[in-house]
């Protein structure tokens, strides 16, 4: 028999069952959408991570933190905030404080170390006029000049300017302390007078610490984390302003710049700074969180897939079972073939034919259905949508062709396995046992 | 003389009912050649069905020989079985046609198992349906149709592969006396006019003497053989 004609065949025995057929492919449906949903944000969602931490970690720069053991020994210390190490240095449990001027130790360690300057990140309100709020950002006081020239692409003025030798009153604040929902409500602008409020909690009773400061520049829009570099959260004020506001000298964090942004380069200085401050900093250098962010989504991605794989198998079971209904029903019309001489392998041939059509149209219909779903919930999670959080994480979902072939490939694949059974059980029926069948 | 259609020598064929061997052929000869019009008569339970299965390539005997085109099939498998099989023209009692196609397709479905294209599947099944009448009704589906035109769209798919002989199992058994006398005349006009072999089996004993040749079977054993 004509591949075509198994082909037609197998059509007209679906169509005469098509509410039976709709419901068996409904189940694949369901399977391969899920599948195609869940993998396509995660990819989403890992290139929006990279694609953050690429722009605030920059290959040649390295980022130094206190250590704060156990946990997170060796990872990432969490992106809260406004940056890795968000928290103050006073939390290390070893009571190893880093200081601003310890960015001159780093600095000579190494030729290949270009720049190194310190951070401070303090968590502190903002108030202009009536309205006072705190952003996630924090108060991060920075080095004005070096700053930008590491993130020149985020540490910019959208509006005003950045001085880089600034006076100690001035403020530069990101796209969300500008517009905090981003439909154009202002919260602070250019050359607004602002108060900046930070609870001194290192002594009794909590004194609340203020001082005026002029807006001077607004940030262009980053989105999400801000992993490492400027935040759309944030408020950054000069370093010097930052040490006597907050009155310390402890850093945050330290950015080190390298010459080069190889691999041998970002290990060599990564051990030699470790080693100085004898294990109690941790050295973030964006290849070794890629790295890291990688292993994390692809073990995600798995586990993900393999949920989805459970729906799809379920599908799986209910093909099978449909087939051997479908098979005990029309035995008669097998034996009725079979006496006209149709071989076993085509019997075979139409019955795997009926269940790749159904896999086919579940697959395709899944893979539409699924990129529907992920771009819906990609908006529902966005920073304008109702569940969008205030980091303004935007997904945008990916599909890969590998997960489109993968999708099909297991739509069709799970399809035929589940079907090879009952095929093979009707091309080995009997005719005369299947034309006696009432 | 030319190969006979079918030749059985001793032919014997037991199955198991249960744990029970029920012997239903106990040494059949027969001999049919081509151009018969041949009726097997015999009550059920005489082995007349087991007879037709083993003709008709459907199951094989238990011992002796048969021969269908000069090929002993005993020995053959399922596959070649299956090639016998596109030889032979079966018509049912119950029709079996497909349900869910039409009357053409249903000619044009034993024409595609033997891989015949389109074009010419289409033509062949819509003179096949003229020569048994049914030019006007070839679109209808089966439940569309009587018993009698039913009979008819199988008899033309039985003939659409250019069968050596066709097989029919109580082909007027279940359809009405008037219709039947109709689908009797086409078969006797087959065999007449087109000399299409014919091995018809029945009970019916009005239906037998239609036949140019009648066999009886009785308790597994031909019990006579005459010529009309």
């Amino acid at each position: 028999m004509r591949t075509k004609d198994v082909f037609s065949y197998s059509f007209s025995a679906i169509k005469l069952r098509k509410l039976r057929a709709a419901l068996t492919t409904l189940g694949v449906i369901i399977g391969i959408a899920s599948i195609v949903a869940l993998l396509s944000i995660s990819q989403g969602l890992q290139t929006t991570i990279t694609n953050q931490l690429e722009q605030g970690l920059a290959a040649d720069t390295l980022l130094v933190s206190v250590s704060t053991g156990g946990a997170f020994g060796g990872g990432p210390g969490g992106g809260g905030g406004g940056g890795f190490g968000g928290g103050t240095g006073s939390s290390a449990s070893s009571g190893f404080k880093l200081y601003i001027n310890y960015t001159d130790e780093i600095k000579s360690l190494s030729q290949d170390v270009e720049a190194s300057f310190a951070v401070i990140q303090q968590s502190g309100y903002i108030q202009n006029g009536d309205a006072i709020r705190q952003f996630n950002g924090g108060v991060t006081g920075v080095n004005f000049s070096e700053y930008a020239g590491i993130y020149s692409t985020t540490f910019l003025a959208e509006s005003g300017t950045i001085p880089l030798s600034p006076q100690d009153d001035v403020v530069v604040i990101g796209a969300r302390v500008h517009d905090p929902r981003l439909n154009g409500t202002r919260f602070a602008d250019v050359n607004d007078n602002v108060t900046l409020i930070w609870t001194n909690a290192t002594q009794l009773p909590f004194l609340n610490q203020t001082y005026s400061a002029r807006v001077t520049a607004v940030l262009p829009r980053v989105g999400g984390f801000g992993i490492g570099g400027p935040s759309d959260s944030g408020v950054y004020i000069p370093i010097s302003k930052a040490q006597s506001f907050f009155g310390t000298d402890e850093a945050s964090s330290i950015i080190v710049k390298l010459k080069n942004s190889d691999n041998a380069t970002i290990a060599t200085v990564s051990k030699l700074i470790t080693d100085h401050f004898a294990n109690q900093v941790n050295v973030i250098s964006a290849t070794a969180v890629l790295s890291l962010l990688t292993t994390i989504f692809s073990t995600l991605t798995l586990f993900l897939g393999g949920i989805a794989a459970i729906s799809l198998l379920v599908a799986g079971i209910g093909i099978m079972n449909i087939m051997i209904v479908s098979l005990i029903e029309r035995t008669r019309e097998i034996g009725i073939l079979k006496a006209l001489g149709m071989k076993s392998r085509a019997v075979l041939a139409i019955f795997l034919c009926e269940s790749v059509i159904i896999g086919l149209i579940g697959a395709l219909v899944g893979i539409a259905l699924g990129w529907v779903l992920a771009n819906t919930v990609a908006v529902l999670f966005s920073g304008g949508g109702p569940f969008g959080g205030g980091g303004g994480l935007s997904i945008t979902p990916i599909l890969t062709p590998e997960v489109l072939l993968l999708a099909l490939g297991f739509g069709v694949g799970v399809s035929v396995i589940f079907a090879l059974y009952p095929a093979w059980r009707a091309s080995k029926l009997r005719p005369v046992d299947a034309l006696r069948y009432e | 003389m030319s190969t006979p259609v079918v030749e059985a020598k001793d032919l014997k064929k037991t199955y198991m009912l249960g744990k029970i061997p029920v012997e239903a052929l106990r040494g059949v000869n027969l001999r049919v050649d081509v151009g018969d019009f041949l009726a097997i008569l015999g009550p059920s339970g005489s082995g007349k069905s087991t007879l037709l299965n083993l003709i008709g390539a459907l199951d094989k005997p238990t011992s002796g020989k048969l021969l269908i085109e000069g090929t002993e099939v005993s020995a053959l498998n399922d596959n070649h079985l299956t090639d016998i099989r596109r030889r032979i023209g079966f018509v049912f009692q119950f029709f079996n046609l497909i349900p869910r196609l039409t009357a053409r397709d249903n000619v044009e479905l034993s024409l595609s198992i033997a891989n015949v294209g389109k074009a010419e599947r289409r033509k062949r099944a819509e003179q096949l349906l003229e020569t048994v009448g049914l030019k006007e009704r070839m679109k209808h589906k089966p439940a569309e149709l009587s018993g009698g035109q039913q009979q008819r769209v199988a008899i033309a798919r039985a003939l659409a592969n250019d069968p050596r002989f066709l097989l029919m199992d109580e082909p007027t058994g279940n359809i009405d006396s008037k219709t039947a006398h109709e689908v009797i005349e086409l078969i006797r006009n087959l065999n007449e006019q087109k000399g299409v072999t014919i091995i018809m089996v029945t009970h019916d004993q009005n239906l037998s003497r239609e036949a140019k040749r009648v066999v009886e079977v009785f308790d597994g054993m031909i019990s006579s053989d005459v010529v009309n």
